[in-house]
């Protein structure tokens, strides 16, 4: 969060015209498809506008509550948690300590926002590469908020059941390879081996009061909002203009392959980057035209690896790992995903 | 130096402020929401709990935002990780703009995208009597039966509105509802065929009310249980326009 935050700040003291500029041609691009819509079907520009509307705040309405819980635990966990105490009882071993980073997330609600620093915290304090890779996939989805936000969504059915099992096995799976093949010093660089600098320590050397703490944390809670808030903005625009605009008959011809559904799902998730404790509710878009193997890797690709969160790996691991970062759980998901809709016949 | 770096600080200070202003803003539009029931346009209300926790947060937030604004000395210990610039600002503030500047509205006719569906959504094993019935119980009764002729001369009083396809006979129309499990992001439209004298006489989108008997027949390109309407009336579009399956 600080490495690659400090980072794109940088780059928006810069250009923060360009990107007002940019914001502008996105919003009259929306206007222009809007009407193009509007006139192509013969259906009033305003009627159309105000369905995207409805559909947009819809998504956003329902899923803000959650980024909200979500942000004001990454500013508790940012002042408050301390990760050494949990690392001592972790088990040592390669699928041990997998199996453990997978399910730590229980232990450090944090999404995918959050997660990076916190393995970051995690490496410098010695941890395995498979302990520290596992919880940096899994860690996103496993925590409750995001198995509340997935169930209100989809209930108890195979969405849920299939999105706990295809984030477990990937990264426990790509845990156990990364871990086995690099070292430590050959994943990492340098900053996270332990070299970057401690805030935490910092905190405790001014002992500030719990009340000054917990201001703290409200208030990296607001930021984290803003911060995340436009992935989910963004998003949530680009599902409701495609449910708005783009006919079903096209959707259901990119939504019905058991693999093509798959891959375009998962690119989606890339792009799209949205933070995982609100994804299922961008999901749910999908579900009347899509598979459900798309929509499971959906929900358990997006959350491993995005955009953003691939700009933050980029501060932790050495490039080549990085790849391997991206590309494993895009193929293992894709993998689980066709194979859900091919051998368990959800499509 | 000095004078750029008071530029940059007071520029901080007008994006702390621009913070404060959505938070509060966020908090207000989700509280303005469940008080106008302008909320049933949105999300099934069985989740209205959610938006109720998320305007608490978001005053809360607002309010240590609005603190640390006036007392800025107290985030000099602070560690904040990202300096939110302007065009962030701008794009969170786009849901409140839209909230603004478009009238709330529940979809309708006009974001059926693909036809009205004739099989039902979820499942429940509810069985209320014909007359109680809701478009959705309909589908759901029909999907259980054997035949579609064991419906014939059931009563029916339901509401929807109007839709049509090119397929459908001169004298029907289909009365079709939006069904949501979560929020308008997985809205389907479902609907019945009916059958109306003076069918013409009803302009798609519009809501009515139907009673009259069902009777298995061909309807379209299906064979399936159809409104005989013995009434039509219109009437306003309901306060919760969704069916929650």
């Amino acid at each position: 969060m600080q490495l690659a935050g400090q980072q794109s700040n940088r780059a928006i003291g810069s250009s923060d015209r360009l990107k007002l500029i940019g914001l502008s041609l996105l919003a009259a691009l929306m206007l222009a498809a809007i009407a193009y819509q509007a006139a192509s079907s013969g259906r009033d520009a305003m009627l159309v506008t105000s369905v995207f509307a409805t559909r947009f705040l819809g998504i956003f309405v329902e899923a803000v509550p959650f980024l909200l819980l979500g942000s004001i635990t990454s500013g508790l966990i940012e002042t408050f948690v301390k990760s050494d105490d949990i690392m001592r009882i972790l088990p040592r071993n390669r699928l041990g300590a997998a199996l453990g980073g997978a399910f730590l997330g229980l232990v450090f609600p944090v999404c995918e926002c959050g997660v990076v620093p916190v393995a970051r915290r995690l490496f410098s304090k010695g941890t395995p590469v498979s302990l520290g890779v596992a919880f940096l996939l899994a860690a996103p989805f496993m925590n409750p908020i995001v198995f509340a936000s997935t169930y209100i969504a989809f209930g108890f059915g195979p969405v849920f059941i299939g999105r706990i099992i295809v984030t477990i096995l990937v990264a426990v799976i790509v845990g156990v390879v990364l871990g086995s093949f690099a070292k430590p010093a050959a994943a990492l660089k340098p900053i996270a081996l332990g070299g970057g600098h401690d805030e935490h320590a910092h905190c405790e050397h001014e002992a500030p009061s719990t009340r000054a703490k917990l201001l703290d944390a409200l208030g990296i809670a607001a930021d984290e909002f803003f911060e995340m808030g436009r992935f989910l903005i963004f998003g949530s625009i680009l599902a409701a203009l495609m449910q708005t605009l783009v006919p079903q008959e096209s959707l259901l011809a990119l939504g019905t392959g058991p693999i093509f559904s798959v891959v375009f799902m998962q690119i989606l998730a890339y792009v799209l980057s949205v933070c995982s404790t609100v994804d299922s509710f961008l999901a749910l878009a999908f579900v009347n035209s899509f598979t459900t193997g798309a929509i499971v890797s959906f929900l358990s690709f997006g959350p491993m690896v995005d955009i953003k969160s691939t700009l933050m790996f980029t501060g932790v691991f050495r490039r080549r790992i990085v790849l391997y970062l991206i590309l494993l759980p895009f193929v293992m998901n894709l993998l689980a995903g066709s194979l859900i809709n091919l051998i368990l016949g959800y499509t | 130096m000095t004078a750029a770096r008071h530029k940059h600080e007071a520029q901080i200070d007008r994006v702390a402020w621009a913070k404060s202003l959505i938070l509060f803003g966020m908090g207000i539009y989700l509280a303005l929401l469940m008080l106008t029931g302008n909320l049933d346009n949105y999300i099934n209300l069985r989740f209205a709990w959610l938006v109720v926790v998320g305007a608490l947060l978001f005053v809360l937030l607002g309010l240590v935002n609005l603190y640390s604004c006036l007392h800025p000395q107290a985030k000099e210990h602070s560690h904040r990780h990202y300096q939110i610039s302007w065009d962030i600002i701008l794009v969170v503030a786009f849901p409140l703009l839209l909230a603004i500047l478009i009238p709330s509205r529940a979809l309708g006719i006009e974001a059926v995208n693909g036809g009205v569906s004739l099989s039902p959504v979820g499942i429940s094993s509810v069985t209320r009597s014909p007359l109680d019935r809701n478009i959705l119980d309909w589908l759901r009764e029909f999907d259980r039966a054997a035949t579609p002729a064991q419906f014939n001369g059931s009563p029916v009083d339901v509401i929807g509105f109007v839709y049509r396809e090119p397929l459908h006979p001169e004298d029907g129309f289909m009365i079709a509802r939006f069904t949501l499990s979560c929020c308008v992001a997985d809205a389907f439209p479902i609907g019945m065929p009916v059958i109306a004298a003076g069918a013409r006489e009803y302009t798609a989108g519009e809501w009515l009310r139907v009673q009259g008997q069902l009777k298995a027949k061909a309807f379209g390109a299906d064979f399936l249980p159809v409104v005989m309407a013995e009434a039509v009336e219109r009437v306003d579009e309901p306060r919760q326009p969704y069916l929650y399956p």
